[in-house]
């Protein structure tokens, strides 16, 4: 028997009893659609996290934040804790190490107001400058939102949102900020806005440009606890701050950062510079603070892939240092994933299973239905391996069709459950939740469906009908011819 | 030869067909390249002689239960090639039983049939299902039409097993329907068709495989007299025409006046074998 004609036949067979088939072919779309499903949310969850980790910055930056008390101890030569001090040594060890493309010292200056402007009207007053060493710029894969590379000593950065942070001292407390368009809302309703709700429409440049604007770095008034003087309110010291301080230095900013925070606070909000810079100034504003008290407060070493931050992060501390990196984060992330994805998959599973009974269910009974006919072509002629072939074909028929309505049917669910986490149906809504090419966190979908996926489905809802198919396909076979002419209606 | 010779009513049977069979090592291809032995046979006398079905010592039991019921028993008979032969007999006398041996439908308890040489009752499943396909036709008392088929499907169904193209084993079907007078219901389903044209269906499909044997069981059973005797005109001239052997089983006397020999079965035994002139 040709294979065309089992299919043909198949089709017939089918076709007539077309309630059951339909019934049988919808058990299997569930359990299709609910393992394609489950799995797809499972992966959604890895595209959060793909999300979530980019938004975090660099993973290959490990951060050197100091003497690690035990392990110094453990160190049986003596060197002790004294020798494990973040300094320019320790650093040009960091550097030496295998894996590590570059490492500086990092410094944290936060005694300056930062003022700008006309009459310097707007004010910083919790400026945070940064310094590294410029030199390692490239080698720590800083990024430049705009502006250009610092090529010279006293260049100076800004971070991708510092001028974000001045408020106009001129304008009333309420209205004296300009909100970063990370931080509003995706939409608001018209209620939410009656109530003060502010979204992406109502995002506002800054007050000024940051890279067309000099920068007054001023002292930070201290109070006799060291306290910064910005706990007063701004209005309350407007003006009167960058005039009272003196000995503000000007500097212009060259460049923007690309918001990292594997790399600093100053990549999203204040000012990066080099060591040597950052201490000229400090002497310049706060000529009675010793420029000798600029030490690192960490380090930060950057390895050159992910896959050797672990060695190179065990290697420092067996230096007598303390480290932290995303590694760990990183691991138990995926630990979490995976355990949800199985669940979920198992779930799916289930579904499918119970699809399966129902493919034999409705399999078994087609044999049964069909003994007199199994019976009579075998009188004519039929063999008992096309026979068999017959019931599987149908078997195999029902989960293919199952299979591929499954997908196109997950794929929709795929697409509802996403519309629905981005709010509302839209051009962009659905490029994203289709293409999958939104970048940041609100465009991370929930139900991500790989092509393998509806690969492996249609060929696993094809494989459990063919494996429910057998017992009664082997059933059918052993049909005794006899029966057709004895069975008389 | 041993086979042909009827044996001892006390002989172990079995043991003599296992004999012959061994002669033919592959019975299913016995026909296409004999064995030295039939071809010494056929060398020897002209295929035509030689019967086209041949029956030995056969015994068939069934168990009922704890009963043994004899459903045949020492039935030997040799049909000729070309022939009409007619089992006639009351239910219950094993005609059926017989039919269903002669065709390798069942196997017997006991003796063997050989049908164009091949000993029908040796082979496996696959090799009676091609066996079947070639050589054998069916025409059922109930018809036995597939419903989910067209008449031109239906007919066409055998040479759908032995894997003939669609286009030209239904251009075959529709010639076979023609000549039984269904040229206007070609793409007609069993349901649509009454039990006159329904068996037409069914011995356009018995003959258009154009076998060597067909059997007949009942074939006019369910139908009125004037529609029987259009039927068993069209068997008859059918068989005439190509020179098949018929096997009609039946238990109507106007029935078996088509036939050329009624060989009468009583109790599982045949207990009256007479030849007719037409």
């Amino acid at each position: 028997m040709r294979f065309s004609d089992l299919v043909h036949l198949c089709r017939q067979n089918l076709f007539r009893r077309k309630s059951r088939t339909i019934l049988t072919v919808l058990g299997v779309v569930v359990g299709c659609c609910s393992i394609v499903t489950m799995v797809s949310l499972g992966s959604g969850i890895d595209e959060q996290n793909k999300q979530m980790l980019a938004s975090m910055g660099d993973l290959t930056i490990i951060t050197v934040t100091g003497a690690n008390n035990t392990g110094g101890m453990g160190m049986a030569d003596g060197s002790g804790t004294a020798t494990a001090r973040i300094d320019d040594k320790a650093v040009k060890d960091f550097r030496s190490l295998q894996y590590v493309a570059g490492a500086t010292g990092h410094v944290t200056y936060l005694d300056a107001i930062l003022t700008a402007g006309p009459a310097n009207r707007y004010v910083d007053q919790n400026g945070v400058i940064e310094a590294i060493d410029m030199t390692q710029f490239d080698a720590m894969d800083y990024q430049l939102d705009s502006g250009r590379k610092p090529n010279r000593q006293g260049d100076v950065l800004a971070g991708q949102y510092t001028a974000y942070d001045f408020i106009d001292s001129l304008r009333p407390e309420s209205d004296n900020f300009r909100m970063r368009p990370s931080y509003l809302a995706d939409s608001c309703t018209p209620e939410q806005r009656a109530e003060g709700c502010e979204d992406k429409s109502d995002a506002q440049d800054p007050f000024f440009n940051i890279l067309t604007t000099k920068i007054t770095v001023g002292a930070a008034q201290t109070d006799d606890s060291g306290n910064v003087a910005s706990s007063s309110t701004p209005t309350a010291s407007n003006g009167q701050t960058a005039e009272g301080s003196g000995s503000g230095t000007q500097i212009q900013v060259s460049g923007l950062l690309k918001e990292d925070n594997g790399k600093g606070q100053a990549t999203s909000s204040g000012l990066l510079m080099d060591i040597a810079a950052l201490k000229d100034l400090v002497a310049k504003i706060h000529p009675d603070a010793a420029a000798g008290t600029l030490a690192y407060d960490s380090a930060l070493v950057r390895v050159q892939d992910i896959d050797h931050v672990a060695d190179v992060e065990s290697q420092i501390r067996t230096m007598g240092f303390t480290t932290s990196s995303s590694r760990d984060m990183l691991d138990s992330l995926k630990e979490q994933t995976r355990s949800i994805q199985l669940i979920l998959g198992g779930i799916g599973a289930v579904a499918l299973l119970v699809a399966a009974i129902g493919i034999a269910n409705t399999m078994v009974m087609s044999v049964t239905e069909r003994v007199r006919e199994i019976g009579i072509m075998k009188a004519l002629g039929c063999t008992v391996h096309d026979i068999r072939a017959m019931f599987l074909v149908e078997a195999g028929a029902i989960g293919v069709i199952g299979g591929v309505i499954g997908c196109l049917v997950s794929a929709l669910i795929s697409l509802a459950i996403n519309l629905i986490r981005y709010g509302g149906v839209s051009a962009e809504h659905l490029q994203w939740a289709i293409l999958g090419n939104g970048t940041g966190d609100e465009a991370a979908r929930i139900s991500v469906i790989p092509w393998w996926l509806y690969v492996f489905a249609i060929a696993f809802a094809t494989l459990i009908s063919l494996i429910s198919g057998f017992g009664p396909a082997n059933k059918a076979v052993r049909v005794p011819a006899l029966d057709a002419i004895k069975s008389n209606q | 030869m041993a086979w042909l010779a009827s044996p001892p009513p006390t002989a172990n049977t079995d043991a003599s067909i296992a004999s012959d069979a061994s002669a033919v090592p592959d019975a299913s291809g016995a026909l296409a390249t004999p064995a030295p032995r039939t071809a010494r046979h056929n060398g020897t006398h002209p295929a035509s002689e030689r019967p086209m079905i041949e029956v030995r010592n056969l015994r068939k039991e069934y168990v009922m239960g704890t009963e043994r019921v004899i459903a045949l028993d020492r039935i030997n008979l040799d049909i000729a090639r070309g022939q009409i032969c007619c089992i006639y007999g009351e239910s219950g006398s094993g005609k059926s039983t017989l039919l269903n041996q002669l065709a390798g439908m069942e196997r017997p308890t006991r003796g063997g049939v050989r049908i164009g040489g091949i000993v029908v009752s040796r082979l496996d499943e696959r090799e009676l299902a091609e066996f079947r396909q070639k050589h054998i036709g069916f025409v059922f008392q109930s018809y036995n039409l597939l419903p989910g088929l067209n008449a031109v499907e239906n007919v066409a169904m055998p040479l759908m097993f032995r894997g003939v193209p669609r286009e030209e084993r239904e251009a075959r079907a529709r010639a076979m329907l023609r000549r039984v007078g269904l040229g206007k219901s070609l793409n007609h389903y069993p349901s649509q068709m009454s039990g006159g044209q329904q068996q037409r269906v069914g011995i356009a499909r018995a003959f258009v495989t154009r076998p060597q044997v067909v059997f007949a069981d009942e074939p006019t059973g369910n139908l009125d007299s004037k529609t029987k005797v259009d039927i068993m005109d069209m068997i008859r001239d059918f068989a005439r025409e190509n020179g098949q052997t018929i096997v009609l089983v039946t238990h109507d006397d106007h029935m078996a006046a088509y036939a050329d020999r009624i060989v009468t079965l009583l109790d599982g035994r045949i207990v009256h074998d007479t030849e007719q002139d037409r």
